[in-house]
């Protein structure tokens, strides 16, 4: 059972990544009507993705499928606002960019690069491909998540702009 | 090549002026490959033309070719500005693409909304610089980080940012721009291993630069793979991939400079 203290961390989640997105949607200058809906997107696909991952889902999963959800909801959006899907959908993706991840994936190349004992330098280079990988697989996770929909649905994706 | 014989409708090299100026006006403000060749294919469809268009990172070549009469054609190379992304002229100038096809627009009603939509005033700098330095102590927060560290990534993010904006401005090469961010950045937020403030330096550390991940370009360029551009595609995962390697080198600097046995 879900219970009240576990939807409030969803929910704070969630507004972080609205106020992420928002920062990161204005340096690409769009409408303000897509910057809206690029925080309800990332509110939503970031609060979905902590859900996910606490009730046990590997994280580059939980991210895919996060992504996805993004992907199609924008499509849906887009034709309500007349705006081509990508303007919102990317900016809403950003607050699950790895970056814990790719900060360790540098500390450990570089903790190895440093280290003379070759048992611990084995220790950091296990560091560095963990987490590199997770990072890869996560961006990877991000980016074909959200263009599945377009694929999907070319002909939607591309007349949103249309208004008759 | 044939003259027109109305002299009120506008000949081939207006139309193939007009359309590869929007299409390199798209590929700056950061659109993907489909879109733009969707895009001036519609708006060529529309005065009797249709085209073959290559779009690269640096040029769009285009040649239009009349419908009916397949000599009336001429080739076309535009050279595109480097990157500076702008999706209010994305979505509008996909806006103008279906209504020249829906409403009927003359060439010159066209080329006057073309002009309205890329001379348009961008969002106040300023306004900008606080939203993202907002938006990257938000990050913060997401990885778990406590006050002091969402306070020295805000500070960090502004000063970073500031700089971008600035060296931007004094057209200084874009690899460079992005290695001192991020070094300037991270230094700052590395004051928090210095000093000992709170119990987070580390998530200080990791999302201070994370205001400069290229993440449109990195979209981007694998939907272009995806949707068979594959040599704009990879020109695209190059260009963000190199950004993101300055920005490692930023970071790795400055935590070289904090001294890394602390960390």
């Amino acid at each position: 059972m879900i219970s009240t203290e576990f939807l409030c961390l969803i929910l704070i989640d969630g507004l972080l990544a609205a106020i992420a997105s928002i920062g990161f949607a204005v340096i690409s200058n769009p409408s303000r009507k897509a910057i809206a809906v690029s925080a309800l997107l990332a509110a939503f696909g970031h609060g979905l993705r902590f859900a996910l991952i606490k009730s046990g889902l590997e994280i580059w999963l939980a991210t895919f499928v996060a992504a996805s959800c993004i992907g199609l909801l924008s499509i849906w959006f887009a034709r309500i606002i007349h705006c081509p899907a990508e303007v919102f959908s990317f900016p809403s993706l950003l607050p699950m960019i790895p970056g814990l991840f790719a900060y360790r994936t540098i500390l450990g190349l570089i903790k190895f690069l440093q280290c003379t004992d070759a048992t611990k330098a084995q220790g950091f280079m296990m560091d560095f491909f963990r987490n590199g990988l997770t990072t890869t697989f996560i961006l990877f996770a991000l980016v074909v998540g959200v263009s599945l929909p377009v694929l999907f649905f070319p002909k939607l994706s591309f007349s949103v702009t249309r208004k008759y | 090549m044939k003259e027109n014989i109305n002299p009120n409708e506008p000949n081939i090299q207006e139309i193939a002026d007009l359309l590869t100026d929007i299409a390199a006006e798209l590929m700056t403000a950061g659109a993907h490959t489909m879109r733009i060749i969707q895009n001036i294919s519609r708006m060529a469809g529309k005065f009797g033309y249709f085209i073959e268009l290559s779009v690269f990172q640096q040029s769009i070549m285009m040649t239009i070719t009349h419908k009916e009469d397949s000599s009336n054609r001429i080739t076309l190379i535009k050279k595109a500005r480097s990157l500076v992304l702008n999706f209010t002229i994305v979505s509008d100038l996909s806006a103008l693409s279906w209504d020249t096809f829906d409403k009927d627009l003359t060439f010159d009603e066209i080329k006057i909304r073309y002009h309205e939509v890329v001379t348009q005033k961008r969002m106040s700098r300023w306004l900008v610089l606080i939203l993202v330095g907002c938006a990257n102590a938000a990050f913060c927060a997401l990885f778990k980080g406590d006050l002091y560290a969402i306070g020295l990534v805000f500070g960090a993010t502004i000063v970073g940012f500031y700089l971008r904006q600035e060296m931007i401005k004094k057209h200084i090469n874009h690899l460079i721009v992005f290695t001192t961010s991020a070094f300037v950045a991270s230094l700052i937020a590395g004051l928090g291993y210095v000093f000992h403030l709170g119990s987070t330096p580390e998530v200080a550390l990791a999302s201070s630069v994370l205001y400069l991940i290229p993440g449109v370009p990195l979209i981007n360029s694998i939907l272009d793979i995806i949707e068979g551009h594959v040599l704009t595609g990879i020109a695209r995962l190059v260009n963000a991939t190199s950004l993101i390697v300055c920005i490692a080198i930023g970071l790795f600097s400055s935590m070289l400079i904090l001294g890394l046995e602390k960390l």
